[in-house]
């Protein structure tokens, strides 16, 4: 591999060859790096889909979730929860009779 | 030398070839360059607009009362359909719409037609299932209002674009709405949208609109519309209003307005097209009534303050009438003597044009302003009107008795409750208001809206004397069934006559009955206005509106657990 001092030919021949080596080395070189590249695009791309897709996902779930609170804000409401309070479970609104008020006196001073 | 020839020939044939490619290569890479990489880019890049969400109008407590959810739109190439009479057919059964205005949507070359915005999930899941490249769904926000008709009128509503058009929706639109925005993405082969991500990845998010928070309480809030529905109900009224409001800082606690009717269900702002704009208007504000008896204690307060009056003078009303320059006015029904709390509690308009006569009408006036009439309350509501209060400077001969009845003048609920509120408040005349915070999602600045004492109209000493006298009326007056079960009450009834716009005369048959008032009268906690419009039967306040009252404060109290302070024998007493 090393250059031999003296003999051209052989000199200009060992020359050759490392040039074509190293040219191979580089051609080898910007193929990868050409393939790193485009891969990386490839997985960019997909990733993106991905993210389009579990985007989605959560919009989706967001909706739901949306519509969930939605339902049960007005399941709450206070209409609809006197109306079951008086018609289903029977319940009335105290008469006076009904309540005791109960003061607290002030507790006579020792 | 043939060969040679030949050689060059070639060579020549192919240089000329090359060199045209060059040429045009130059032609579309430097020359064209600009236009053909725009409309490279127009293909396969796309701008997005992202809607921002609309802000969540809470009630006090934080109950939701309107939110906004996203649901599907659905939008046609019309372009690219090769039939649409049987698409809209198809479409017509799914969504239920007319056929024939379908296909009229659907015929054409254009790029883009709405078929039909913001539609129940299950349609949208059904157009999905046709799967047609030519009809497609799009997500867009629609308003929710979760508690129905529950204060429809002061909520308002969103038009389709998601901009408020009535009530609070429309005042706080910009505080509401937020700020689009934008993404740019990218279009595979296929027609994907891709979003690029990395560096040169262009976007704006879009900015959420904020959220209002209500002085409202949802349950106050049923409570009032109840109360107010069932005696609508059964007086057979046109309409009426209810306000419950917190004295001490103008908080409106409840607002609750029906104009359309007993036997019309209330308006649902969710459906805003089946009603007429008669139906969500929020009279409360709107609309001025002539107030008839209950403006008579700010006559006793005037009157009180400039000291023309004592509570226990006594005035002789058994006349029934008294003349007023070319007008008789008389008293609704016969009294004796009366002393000047009485005259207020027994609602006599002979003895209070009386006092009036002797207050004379420049301090009156003085007064009637300082209280707020004939100017705008500032009530952060859409449409407010002043109310009609004509210059003292034109007041006829009859003027200043009629005003002292509560006639010849136009007021608002708003205002009635804001003037009792400051009889309940020492005096003090407090600016009503129903947003009390503007929550910032996106981490800037919210907003806390305060109390904003507008003035002292009377001092504390004359409004503990205009209380006394309220309480009289509830006690042993007009107004006593108003008396809340367990409660001290103060307050006033009025009768009024509506001008009859035919005659232009007072009708003998249309009338406005009201009630306004405070609880409990030791230490107010609410101020209730009840005005009923139009009802038949039985007219007077005392009896159509005062019930009302009762209903509300007590409900109202027991809610906010404000103790009675008037239990008589059902006290227990226990020491610990």
């Amino acid at each position: 591999m090393t250059a031999k001092v003296g003999n051209i030919g052989s000199f200009v021949f060992e020359r050759s060859k490392r040039g074509n080596l190293r040219r191979l080395f580089m051609t080898l070189l910007i193929i990868v790096g050409l393939l790193l590249y485009v891969g990386g695009k490839v997985k960019i791309m997909r990733l993106g889909y991905q993210i389009e897709a579990l985007e989605r996902q959560k919009r989706e779930l967001e909706r739901e979730n949306g519509s969930l609170r939605i339902e049960a804000s007005s399941l709450t409401s206070p209409a609809r929860i006197e109306e079951l309070a008086i018609k289903r479970l029977g319940m009335i609104r105290p008469a006076e009779d009904h309540i005791v008020i109960v003061k607290r006196k002030a507790a006579p001073k020792q | 030398m043939e060969r040679r020839g030949r050689i060059i020939a070639v060579f020549l044939i192919m240089g000329l070839a090359f060199a045209l490619v060059v040429l045009r290569l130059f032609y579309l890479q430097v020359y064209e360059r600009a236009k053909l990489a725009a409309r490279g880019e127009h293909q396969y890049e796309q701008v997005v607009v992202l809607e921002p969400k609309r802000g969540t109008i809470f009630d006090r407590m934080g109950r939701e009362l309107a939110v906004s959810l996203d649901v599907d739109s659905v939008y046609g190439v019309p372009s690219k359909i090769d039939n649409p009479r049987e698409l809209a057919q198809r479409l017509a059964r799914i969504l239920r719409e007319n056929p024939r205005k379908l296909e009229q949507k659907l015929e054409g070359d254009k790029q883009f037609v709405w078929i039909s915005r913001k539609v129940d999930p299950t349609k949208a899941a059904r157009v999905r299932e046709l799967d047609s490249e030519d009809i497609r769904l799009r997500t867009e926000a629609r308003r929710f209002y979760p508690k129905k008709a529950l204060a429809g009128p002061l909520l308002g509503f969103t038009g389709i674009d998601n901009h408020g058009l009535e009530g609070l929706e429309h005042a706080y639109d910009g505080m509401l709405s937020g700020v689009n925005g934008w993404v740019l993405a990218e279009k595979d082969a296929r027609g994907r949208m891709v979003f690029p991500g990395g560096p040169g990845f262009q976007f704006r998010m879009p900015k959420p609109g904020n959220d209002v928070i209500l002085t409202i309480d949802e349950v106050i809030q049923h409570i009032a519309e109840k109360e107010l529905d069932a005696a609508l109900a059964t007086s057979h009224a046109k309409g009426g209003v209810c306000i419950v409001m917190n004295p001490q800082t103008g908080e409106v606690l409840a607002l609750s307005v029906r104009a359309n009717g007993h036997g019309r269900e209330a308006f649902n702002p969710n459906e805003p097209q089946r009603y007429k704009p008669a139906e969500w208007r929020n009279r409360a504000v709107t609309d001025a009534f002539e107030p008839g008896s209950i403006f008579k204690p700010v006559l006793a307060a005037a009157a009180l303050e400039e000291r023309v009056v004592h509570p226990l003078e006594r005035f002789d009303c058994s006349a029934g009438r008294i003349q007023l320059a070319d007008r008789v006015i008389k008293d609704a029904e016969e009294h004796g003597v009366l002393t000047f709390t009485d005259v207020i509690a027994e609602s006599s308009n002979v003895g209070t044009i009386k006092v009036a006569l002797r207050l004379g009408k420049e301090r009156f006036y003085k007064y009637i302003t300082a209280f707020g009439f004939g100017r705008k309350t500032g009530v952060d509501l859409p449409g407010e009107i002043p109310g009609i209060l004509r210059d003292v400077r034109t007041w006829s001969g009859v003027s200043l008795g009629e005003v002292a009845i509560g006639q010849e003048i136009g007021v608002t609920p708003m205002q009635m409750a804001a003037v009792y509120s400051a009889f309940a408040n020492n005096g003090v005349l407090m600016k009503p208001f129903i947003v009390s915070e503007i929550v910032n999602r996106s981490g800037g600045k919210g907003q806390k809206i305060m109390p904003l004492p507008v003035g002292q109209v009377i001092t504390a000493e004359t409004t503990a004397k205009v209380n006394k006298i309220l309480q009289r009326v509830v006690e042993t007056g007009t107004g006593q069934k108003a008396k809340p079960s367990g409660y001290t009450a103060a307050g006033k009834t009025g009768t009024a006559q509506k001008i009859d716009h035919q005659t232009r005369r007072f009708s003998k048959k249309e009338y406005v009955s009201s009630f306004v008032g405070f609880v409990p009268a030791s230490a107010p906690k609410l101020v209730i206005v009840v005005m009923v419009d139009t009802p038949e039967g039985d007219i007077y306040g005392g009896s159509v509106a005062a019930p009302v009252f009762k209903a509300v404060a007590e409900q109202s109290l027991a809610y906010l657990q404000v103790p009675p302070d008037d239990v008589g024998g059902r006290m227990l007493l226990v020491t610990r």
